[in-house]
C-alpha cells in the first residue's frame, strides 16, 4: 500500500503541471527615455509556465498598447526580444509595418513567445523587450538598429508605396471592378503559393550523409536591377543545400553597400519553392565585381510525406541598398514574370489591402487607398 | 458460480462429509440446479445399487453392502489425504524466492511507468536532444555512424515553419509563435535568421516575427 502511494506520487510528479506566470517571470519592458513611443499598458492574459520532464516551458502572450509620442506619423516599429537565459546568442524581433499612426494615437502590438529552458536555469527575468527602431512617414528613423530594422522597415515601406501606387492606378484606369479583380487574383495567388518548413544551420553540414554534389545556380535577370549575378554554385546533398558562393557585378553608377539574392530551389518532381535569401553587406563600387559566400546550411525537413530532394536552383537579386541609403526593389513588372509569380508572396502592403477587401469590402479598400 | 468438486458432491450425496463441508455443499446445492441434479442422480444410483445387492444371490450374505460402502468411502478419504500430503511435500520449502521475483517484477513495472511518464512529459526538443545524446554515446561506444534526422546537438539551428519560428541551442529554444494562417510567409536568411510575415486577423496589422542567431 505504501509503495503504491509512493509510485502514484512519482507518476503524478511527472505529469505536466500548468501554472500562471509569477511576477518575476514576466518580461521586462524597457524603452529609452527619449523613445518616440510610450508604453501605456501590458497585458499578459493567458501567459503560463509548464514543467515538462527536466524542462520549463514558458508561454508569453503579451498584448502591449503603445502611443505615438511624436508629432510625426509612424510607419513601422521593431521590438527586440532577448532571452539570454535561454539562448546565449539567440534573439527575436517583432516588426509591424504598413502602420499609419498619427501623433498621440495608440496602437497595439502582440507578442507570442515560447521559451524552453532547463528547470534549474537561473531565476532572473527570462525575457527582455526593448525598442530596436521606429520608422516615420518621412523615412526618418529612431533607434539603436541592432537588428538592421531600419533597412527592413524602409524596404517594406518602399514596397508599400509601390503597391499603393499600383492599385491606385488600377482604380483610376479600370474603376472599382478592376480593383476587385486585382484583389481576387492576389488572394488566389496567396492561397496557391507553395511553402515549406526550412532550417538554417550555421557552419558545416547538418546531418545528411548522402554524397554531395556541386550545383550551379541558374539566374533570373531582372531588366533594371543594378546588380547582375554573374556566377554561383552551392553544395547539394539530398534535402540540404550549403555554402552558397555567388559572384555579382554592380552595373549601376552608384556604390552599393548591401544586397540580397533570393534563392529558389527545384525538387525532383519539378516543384519550385522560395527557399531563402543570401544577404551580403559589401562595398561594391560602380562596375566592380565581388564574391559572396555564406558558410551555412539550408535544410528542408519534410514536404508532406515525401522528403524533398533538391535538383536545381535559381537565384535573383531581390533588393539592393546603395551607399547613400536609397534602395532598389523589383518593380511590379519584374514580379509578374512567371517564375517569380509562382514562388514570391505578395508584399506586406498587398496582403494588408487584400485582407481589408476580404473582411470589409471594396468600399473600405478604396477608402484605405485614398488615405495615402 | 463455482461448483464443488465431484468428489465433494459424491461424499455429500452419501452423507459422508463433515459438518462444515456439509453446510457449505448444501448451501451451494440449494441454489444450483445442476448440482441438485447430480446429487439426486448419485443418491438414486446408491439406492438402486442397494436394491440390486438385495436381489443378487451370488453375493455372500455376510458381506453387507453398507459395510462395503463405508470401507470404500474410507479408502477414498485415505487416498485424498495422502494426495494432499504428497502435494505439500513436493512444494518448495520456502516461499521467499517467489516473493523475490514479485518484488523484481514490481520494480520493473515501476521503472517502465517512470520511463514512459518521463518520456511522454518531455518536450519534443528535449526528447530530440536526449535521443541524439544517447545515439552519440552508442556511436562512440561501437564506432558506428548512426544517421539522424536532427541536427547535431551542439549546433545552433534557426528554423521556420507554418506555426512558428525558433532558434534552438543545446536543447533550449526561443520561439515566436503566430496564428496559423494561409497568408503566413516564411523566410530564411543564410546569415542565420528566420522570419514569418502575416496579417494579424484581429488588428489587420502586417506583423513580421524574426529570430536571429549570433552576430546579427
Amino acid at each position: 500500500m505504501r509503495s503504491s502511494s509512493v509510485l502514484l506520487a512519482t507518476v503524478l510528479a511527472l505529469v505536466p503541471l500548468n501554472g500562471v506566470l509569477s511576477a518575476a517571470a514576466l518580461p521586462k519592458i524597457d524603452f529609452p527615455v527619449d523613445s518616440p513611443v510610450d508604453l501605456l499598458s501590458a497585458d499578459y492574459g493567458e501567459s503560463n509556465e509548464t514543467a515538462r520532464g527536466g524542462a520549463l516551458l514558458l508561454d508569453f502572450h503579451a498584448a502591449l498598447s503603445l502611443r505615438n509620442a511624436t508629432q510625426r506619423k509612424i510607419r513601422g516599429i521593431t521590438l527586440l526580444v532577448t532571452a539570454q537565459d535561454v539562448t546565449a546568442g539567440g534573439k527575436g524581433s517583432v516588426t509591424i509595418t504598413s502602420l499609419d499612426v498619427g501623433p498621440q494615437e495608440t496602437f497595439p502590438v502582440r507578442i507570442d513567445l515560447r521559451l524552453l529552458r532547463p528547470l534549474q536555469a537561473s531565476s532572473s527575468v527570462p525575457v527582455q523587450i526593448g525598442l530596436d527602431g521606429v520608422l516615420f512617414d518621412d523615412l526618418s528613423f529612431y533607434g539603436p538598429d541592432k537588428l538592421s530594422s531600419r533597412r527592413t522597415m524602409t524596404l517594406s515601406e518602399w514596397e508599400a508605396r509601390r503597391d499603393r501606387r499600383y492599385f491606385k492606378s488600377v482604380l483610376a484606369s479600370g474603376g472599382p471592378e478592376r480593383l476587385r479583380q486585382e484583389m481576387l487574383e492576389s488572394l488566389t495567388h496567396e492561397a496557391d503559393r507553395p511553402s515549406l518548413d526550412v532550417q538554417v544551420v550555421r557552419g558545416g553540414r547538418a546531418t545528411n550523409f548522402e554524397p554531395e554534389k556541386q550545383v550551379q545556380f541558374a539566374f533570373l535577370r531582372l531588366p533594371d536591377s543594378p546588380v547582375e549575378p554573374v556566377d554561383g554554385m552551392a553544395r547539394i546533398a539530398g534535402n540540404e543545400a550549403r555554402a552558397p558562393r555567388l559572384e555579382v557585378k554592380n552595373r549601376s553608377d552608384r556604390a552599393i553597400r548591401y544586397l540580397e539574392v533570393g534563392w529558389i530551389v527545384h525538387d525532383q518532381t519539378g516543384r519550385e519553392f522560395l527557399a531563402g535569401s543570401v544577404p551580403a553587406a559589401l562595398n561594391l563600387a560602380p562596375g566592380q565585381q565581388s564574391r559572396i559566400f555564406e558558410n551555412a546550411t539550408l535544410k528542408f525537413p519534410q514536404l508532406g510525406a515525401q522528403p524533398l530532394s533538391i535538383e536545381s536552383m535559381t537565384g535573383f537579386v531581390s533588393s539592393v541598398e546603395f551607399a547613400d541609403g536609397t534602395l532598389w526593389i523589383p518593380t511590379r513588372g519584374d514580379l509578374g514574370s512567371p517564375q517569380l509569380q509562382r514562388v514570391m508572396a505578395p508584399s506586406d502592403e498587398e496582403q494588408r489591402l487584400a485582407q481589408i477587401y476580404r473582411k470589409k469590402g471594396l468600399a473600405a479598400l478604396v477608402a484605405e487607398l485614398n488615405k495615402f | 458460480m463455482k461448483h464443488p468438486a465431484e468428489v465433494q458432491i459424491a461424499l455429500f450425496a452419501g452423507g459422508d462429509v463433515g459438518r462444515w463441508e456439509r453446510w457449505r455443499v448444501a448451501r451451494h446445492v440449494a441454489r444450483c440446479a445442476e448440482c441438485q441434479h447430480e446429487v439426486q442422480s448419485l443418491r438414486d444410483a446408491g439406492t438402486q445399487l442397494r436394491e440390486l445387492s438385495g436381489e443378487m444371490p451370488d453375493l455372500p450374505n455376510a458381506l453387507g453392502w453398507n459395510r462395503l460402502a463405508q470401507e470404500i468411502t474410507g479408502n477414498i478419504r485415505v487416498g485424498l489425504a495422502a494426495g494432499e500430503a504428497i502435494a505439500l511435500f513436493d512444494k518448495p520449502a520456502s516461499t521467499k524466492p517467489r516473493l523475490g521475483w514479485n518484488a523484481a517484477l514490481l520494480l520493473l513495472g515501476a521503472t517502465a511507468i517512470f520511463a514512459i511518464a518521463f518520456w511522454s512529459s518531455l518536450p519534443p526538443q528535449q526528447a530530440e536532444h536526449l535521443l541524439a545524446s544517447l545515439k552519440r554515446i552508442r556511436t562512440e561506444r561501437i564506432g558506428t555512424v548512426i544517421r539522424s534526422g536532427a541536427a547535431a546537438p551542439d549546433e545552433v539551428v534557426v528554423e521556420a515553419s507554418a506555426t512558428g519560428i525558433q532558434v534552438k541551442e543545446n536543447g533550449r529554444t526561443l520561439s515566436l509563435m503566430h496564428p496559423r494562417s494561409d497568408g503566413a510567409t516564411v523566410s530564411i536568411s543564410m546569415q542565420g535568421s528566420a522570419g514569418v510575415r502575416f496579417v494579424d486577423a484581429d488588428t489587420g496589422q502586417v506583423t513580421t516575427n524574426k529570430v536571429y542567431y549570433a552576430e546579427q
